[in-house]
C-alpha cells in the first residue's frame, strides 16, 4: 500500500510534467492547424466544384475554412469557469427563448435582442458570451451542434442591431447547463435558450 | 488509487497475461457440444458457476470467489446464460477433473453447464486453471490457463465468459472489453469521464477536471480516449492515454464530436466554425488531414464502417436530423434514414451490417438499420448507442443508466445504478 501511494506521488509529478508538455505541444499542434487552414483555402480557391453552397445563417454567417484562425480563450475565461466558478443564470441580459429543434428567431426573441442590444449600447465597455442551450429531449452531440447554432443566430442579430464583433462570443452547452429539470413544456421552454454571460464581473450584478 | 492500480496492472500485467494455453483441443471441444443455448430473452441456460478452488490451500478464498462473481455478472448481461445462486450448490471447489467431479451434484440443482477451476498464487504471480462442463454428458467444454498478476483476477475471469461464450455458440463474447461513459455522480453541474469493466462495478474516473467532459471515443488498441472538455473554454478535443495519463488538446477549434477510424489512424471528428458543425478528418496527435463535409446545416456524430471506407453520420441538411453515410475516399453522400423526423447519433456494428442510432418517436428508441438501407427495427428504449466488440449487444442510456441489450432487444440489462446520471456509453474493443 505505502508501495502503491508513493508511486502515485511519481505518477503525478510525471502527469503534471506531461500536462505542461501537452501544453506545449498543442501550439504547435495550432500552427499545423493554421498550415491546414490555408491549405484548404488554397484547395477551394482552386476547386470551384467545391464552393460550398451559400450560407443561410444571416449577417456575418460565414462559409469559410477559417479553421485554425480563431484565438484561444485565456485560462481565466469564464467559459470553462461558468461551471467551476457556478456562476449562476441571471445578470443583466434577458434570455431568448426557441421552438424545439429549432434555431430561428421569433419576433419575440428579436423584441428581447432589441432590448438587450440597447443595454449593450449603454454599457459599451460590455463583452457577453451568447451561450447556446436546448432542452434535454435529444442526443447529447446533436444538441451540443443545435446549442451552436442558436447561440451564433443570436449573435448574428446582435451584430445586425450594431452591436461590435469583438463584444460577443458565442459558445455551446447543449443540454448540459438546464435551469429547471421538469418534464414537461413550460420548463423544456426555458431550456431551450440563448443565455447572455456578461463577461466583465463589475457589470454582472 | 484505483485510476493507478487499473493502469499499472494494463501495462505492466499484460505481457505476462498474454500467456494463453488451451487445454482442450477447440475442434474436439467442439465436436462435444450437445448443449444448445437459448435465444437471448429467453430463459437462459442454467450454469452453475463454482468458486475456483485454492489449489494452495484455503488462504485466498476470496479471490476464487471473485472469479465466480464476475463470470456470473457477465454471463447475467449476455441474456443467453442463467447463473445459479452459489448458495444452491451442493459440491464445493475441490474436484477439477470429469472423475473427480460428481454430475449429479450439479444436474440435481437445475445446471446444465458448469464451471470449475482452481488457482495458486505465488507472491504476486497468479495461476488460473479453469474448465467448463457439460453436466448431462458428463464431459469438459473446454478449458484455459491464465498466468499474471493478482490484481489481473478479474480481467481473466472477463476473458473466461467470453470463451464460454466461445465453446457455447463458435463466437467469443464481448466481455474483456471497457465502457467509457459520462457522468456527473461526483456531484453539482460538473461531468467527468469514467470508465467501467462488464460487471458495472469496477468503475475508473478518467477526468478529474471539475467541468464539463463530454464524448468519450476509444482508439482502437483500446489505449486511449478523445473527449470534449470545457476546460479551457470550447468544448475543445482532448486526447488522454490511459497508460500514463499523458493528455494533448488536438484542436483549437471547438467540436462535440470524435470517433476513431478502425485502423487506428484518423479521427473523425465534428469542428464548429461560424455556428455550424462539419466533419474533418484528424491524425491522432490533432493535425487536420482533411475536411470531409461543407455544408450550412448540422453534420456530426461520425461512426466508421469497419473497413473504414465509409462514416455514417448525423445531419440536419433535409430539416430535421437523419442519418447520413459518406463515402470518405469519393465524399459521395446518401441519405440512410427517412422514418421519423429525429434520427441522430449512428454507431456502426463491427459486423458492418447494421447500424444503430437514437430515433424520436414518442419518448427515445434505439433503433437498427441495415447499413444497405430498409426498413428500421427497434431494439429498445434509450439513447446513444454503441456497439459491442463482437456486434451483438449494444451499451446505451436510458433515464441516466447504461444498460446493454442484445441487439434484437429481447435482453435488456442494466450496468450501471447509482448517484447520478451516467450517458454517452462507449464500447471499447477487447482488450487483446
Amino acid at each position: 500500500m505505502i508501495l502503491v501511494r508513493r508511486g502515485r506521488r511519481v505518477w503525478n509529478n510525471v502527469a503534471q510534467r506531461k500536462e505542461r508538455q501537452g501544453i506545449m505541444r498543442s501550439t504547435t499542434v495550432w500552427r499545423w492547424w493554421l498550415g491546414g487552414a490555408l491549405l484548404i483555402a488554397f484547395t477551394l480557391s482552386g476547386c470551384p466544384k467545391k464552393t460550398p453552397p451559400p450560407s443561410e445563417t444571416g449577417p456575418g454567417g460565414g462559409s469559410g475554412s477559417e479553421i485554425g484562425e480563431r484565438a484561444l480563450p485565456s485560462p481565466e475565461d469564464v467559459s470553462g469557469g461558468r461551471i467551476r466558478g457556478n456562476i449562476p443564470e441571471g445578470g443583466p441580459l434577458q434570455d431568448v427563448r426557441f421552438a424545439y429543434d429549432s434555431f430561428e428567431l421569433s419576433s419575440e426573441a428579436r423584441e428581447t435582442l432589441r432590448a438587450n442590444a440597447s443595454w449593450l449600447h449603454s454599457n459599451t465597455q460590455a463583452k457577453v458570451e451568447v451561450e447556446g442551450h436546448c432542452d434535454d429531449r435529444g442526443t447529447v452531440e446533436y444538441n451540443l451542434a443545435l446549442g451552436a447554432k442558436r447561440a451564433k443566430a443570436a449573435r448574428d442579430y446582435l451584430l445586425t442591431l450594431g452591436i461590435t464583433d469583438e463584444r460577443l462570443s458565442t459558445i455551446s452547452y447543449g443540454e448540459e447547463l438546464p435551469l429547471c429539470k421538469e418534464a414537461d413544456e413550460s420548463c423544456w421552454q426555458q431550456n431551450r435558450r440563448a443565455h447572455f454571460l456578461v463577461l466583465n464581473q463589475d457589470l454582472r450584478r | 488509487m484505483e485510476r493507478r492500480a487499473w493502469w499499472v496492472s494494463w501495462g505492466r500485467g499484460w505481457a505476462l497475461f498474454g500467456f494463453l494455453v488451451l487445454i482442450a483441443p477447440l475442434s474436439a471441444a467442439r465436436a462435444q457440444i450437445k448443449i444448445d443455448v437459448p435465444e437471448p430473452g429467453g430463459a437462459g441456460l442454467p450454469i452453475a458457476l463454482s468458486p475456483l478452488k485454492g489449489l494452495d490451500g484455503e488462504g485466498e478464498r476470496r479471490l476464487g470467489e471473485e472469479f465466480a462473481e464476475v463470470i456470473a455478472r457477465d454471463l447475467d448481461l449476455s441474456g443467453l446464460f442463467k447463473p445459479i445462486e452459489r448458495g444452491a450448490y451442493i459440491e464445493g471447489p475441490a474436484g477439477l477433473s470429469i472423475e473427480e467431479i460428481n454430475f449429479q451434484n450439479w444436474s440435481v440443482i437445475g445446471a446444465l453447464a458448469l464451471v470449475k477451476g482452481g488457482f495458486s498464487l505465488e507472491g504476486n504471480d497468479l495461476t488460473v486453471e479453469v474448465r467448463l462442463f457439460d453436466v448431462a454428458q458428463r464431459k469438459q467444454l473446454g478449458g484455459k490457463r491464465y498466468r499474471g498478476e493478482r490484481q489481473d483476477l478479474r480481467r481473466m475471469a472477463h476473458r473466461f465468459a467470453d470463451q464460454i461464450m466461445f465453446f457455447l455458440t463458435g463466437e467469443q463474447g464481448p466481455f474483456s472489453s471497457k465502457i467509457a461513459f459520462v457522468s456527473n455522480r461526483g456531484g453539482g453541474r460538473v461531468k467527468e469521464i469514467y470508465v467501467t469493466d462488464l460487471t458495472g462495478s469496477e468503475v475508473t474516473q478518467v477526468t478529474k477536471d471539475r467541468t464539463l467532459s463530454l464524448g468519450p471515443s476509444w482508439n482502437p488498441a483500446a489505449t486511449m480516449l478523445t473527449f470534449f472538455s470545457y476546460k479551457q473554454g470550447g468544448p475543445y478535443p482532448y486526447r488522454i492515454n490511459l497508460f500514463g495519463g499523458q493528455e494533448s488538446r488536438l484542436s483549437p477549434v471547438v467540436g462535440y464530436s470524435s470517433r476513431w477510424s478502425p485502423d487506428g489512424s484518423m479521427i473523425a471528428v465534428s469542428l464548429e466554425q461560424q455556428g455550424n458543425s462539419d466533419l474533418f478528418l484528424l491524425s491522432p496527435e490533432g493535425r487536420l488531414l482533411r475536411r470531409l463535409t461543407e455544408n450550412p446545416e448540422i453534420d456530426i456524430s461520425p461512426a466508421w464502417s469497419p473497413n473504414g471506407q465509409e462514416i455514417a453520420f448525423c445531419s440536419s441538411r433535409s430539416g430535421g436530423p437523419q442519418i447520413y453515410m459518406i463515402n470518405v475516399n469519393s465524399g459521395n453522400v446518401r441519405r440512410l434514414t427517412f422514418r421519423g423526423d429525429y434520427n441522430t447519433s449512428p454507431s456502426w456494428s463491427p459486423k458492418g451490417d447494421l447500424i444503430a442510432y437514437t430515433s424520436r418517436a414518442g419518448g427515445f428508441r434505439i433503433m437498427t438499420i441495415p447499413a444497405t438501407g430498409g426498413d428500421p427495427l427497434e431494439v429498445t428504449a434509450g439513447e446513444d448507442p454503441s456497439w459491442s466488440p463482437d456486434g451483438r449487444y449494444l451499451a446505451f442510456s436510458y433515464r441516466g443508466r447504461l444498460r446493454i441489450a442484445s441487439k434484437d432487444g429481447r435482453s435488456v440489462k442494466q450496468l450501471t445504478a447509482g448517484r447520478g446520471d451516467d450517458t454517452s456509453p462507449a464500447w471499447s474493443a477487447r482488450l487483446e
